[in-house]
């Protein structure tokens, strides 16, 4: 019988070890982040890690300035992301599209450390973060591209020309982990997604070990076969979301 | 002398609206940009995308009680449904953008320079840029146009022979929509096209850090 719910957020995280490399998912908002899975990690302690994310991440103390749309009173209280290990230091490396604060006042946790040497970065579009992403997925070890030539993301990459253009080449992003937010699972590891499904449908497959959290575990056959974005083929674990959200990340799940 | 009148946001947004064809694929930058998407003509079907797999979304939602919060864009900000809407990936959106399926990317800027190359992603003071998508936009969309302030809040120009700040991506822009101006990035240079009004070319040209080549049938910006 395959089943890969897995029965509590700390048993999800329990093997990743010290220098793992990650892919977070999802896109700074408290929907499509799997928020549970980065308190986990957090409570878990593994250092020295390597993430690969859209954005370097607010951090808890910033988190409710993603949604300033909402009243305090409905700002979710269990929104946090890879800036959360960043701030307690557990980084050593990140790999992204975004890694500081948009404004002048807005200062990350990783953006700190960046700022003191602490931490590396590797600063790349968010097309070609993407798509190397995407080709580890699907076996694919490298690819051209002609976005990057002549910009800082092509220092020390090779350089192609077709049809008469310079394209650069990317080389794969695998991970040993890929912590990812769905919307629905089954027990086979079928995902559907809500709204938008941003780098979490990008993600899973292209990690050793692919970990959805998700809002609901439905019964095996109640996905439409038509309807699933993901295939459980590329998901090892998936675990349910609390029903009522917890206040700390400290907070076991 | 002091300078005339210089054009709101929402008029800038609007130049930039009055010029979209009907059933063009936008996407709308952070900032400045997504002002653009208040002033939609009704008359056009414009499906507007967002780099994190939305594409044919609705307006941005006001109240928080009408709000969907999975259906949010860039920047987190809620949208409503649209009928023909559709959900993608990050990699599926991104081939989308490369593969020359966005018509116009209306991005913010911080220099453009008169080969069209953009800058727009240092943050002076801080230890990195943010790429985020606008690499691929500038790459990919058919047309680039830029909608910024004509200078810095501290008066520098920020229209140039050259970029001086590191570029997000060379060779890419065709159009720049100013508080002051409407300029397209030519061959052979840059062509003023439009004036706001009480502007005139000598005007925008002294606050331009590039030869501005006057079009001959110059006009004053008009709706």
């Amino acid at each position: 019988m395959i089943d890969k719910t897995i029965p509590s957020f700390d048993d999800a995280v329990e093997d990743i070890h010290d220098n793992a490399v990650i892919h977070f998912g999802g896109f700074v908002s408290p929907w499509n982040s799997p928020s549970y899975l980065v308190s986990a990690l957090a409570r878990q302690g593994a250092k020295n890690l390597t993430a690969i994310s859209t954005s370097m991440g607010r951090g808890p103390d910033q988190a409710h300035l993603q949604t300033p749309w909402l009243p305090e009173h409905l700002t979710p209280t269990d929104f946090w992301d890879v800036g959360l290990l960043a701030k307690l230091g557990r980084i050593k490396k990140g790999i992204a599209s975004f890694a500081v604060g948009h404004r002048h006042d807005l200062v990350y946790p990783f953006e700190e450390r960046l700022s003191r040497g602490e931490v590396e970065l590797e600063l790349i579009g968010q097309g070609s973060l993407a798509e190397r992403i995407r080709c580890a997925r699907a076996g694919i070890p490298a690819f051209y591209t002609p976005v990057g030539p002549d910009t800082s993301v092509a220092e020390g990459k090779e350089v192609r020309y077709f049809n008469g253009k310079p394209h650069i080449l990317e080389t794969a992003l695998h991970a040993d982990y890929a912590l990812i937010r769905a919307y629905q699972a089954d027990r086979f590891g079928n995902l559907i997604y809500k709204g938008a499904r941003t780098f979490n449908a990008t993600m899973a497959g292209a990690a050793t070990i692919t970990i959805a959290e998700v809002d609901e575990i439905v019964p095996l056959g109640s996905l439409q076969p038509e309807h699933i974005h993901t295939p459980g083929a590329y998901v090892q674990r998936i675990i349910q979301r609390p029903k009522n959200p917890t206040l700390s990340w400290e907070e076991s799940s | 002398m002091n300078e005339p009148e210089r054009l709101t946001r929402e008029i800038m947004a609007m130049i930039v609206t009055r010029d979209l064809f009907d059933g063009a694929i936008v996407n709308l930058g952070v900032g400045l940009p997504l002002e653009c998407a208040n002033f939609l003509s009704r008359d056009k079907e414009i499906l507007l995308h967002s780099e994190l797999g939305l594409l044919g979304f609705g307006p941005v939602v006001n109240d928080y009680r009408k709000a969907d919060p999975y259906l949010t864009m860039v920047g987190g900000v809620p949208v409503t449904a649209h009928p023909g809407m559709s959900f993608m990936s990050h990699d599926e959106s991104f081939a989308l953008i490369r593969g020359g399926h966005i018509d116009v990317a209306v991005l913010g800027g911080l220099q453009v320079d008169q080969e069209g190359n953009l800058a727009n992603t240092q943050l002076i003071g801080k230890p990195a840029g943010n790429l985020g998508g606008a690499q691929d936009l500038a790459y990919g969309a058919k047309k680039t146009v830029v909608l910024m302030y004509h200078t810095t809040s501290r008066k520098e120009k920020k229209i140039l022979e050259r970029c001086t700040l590191p570029l997000t991506t060379p060779r890419c822009v065709n159009r720049i929509v100013t508080d002051v101006a409407v300029i397209d990035v030519e061959n052979q240079g840059l062509v003023l096209r439009e004036v706001a009004t009480g502007w005139n070319a000598e005007m925008v040209q002294s606050i331009t850090g590039a030869n501005l080549i006057i079009d001959p049938e110059l006009k004053e910006i008009e709706l």
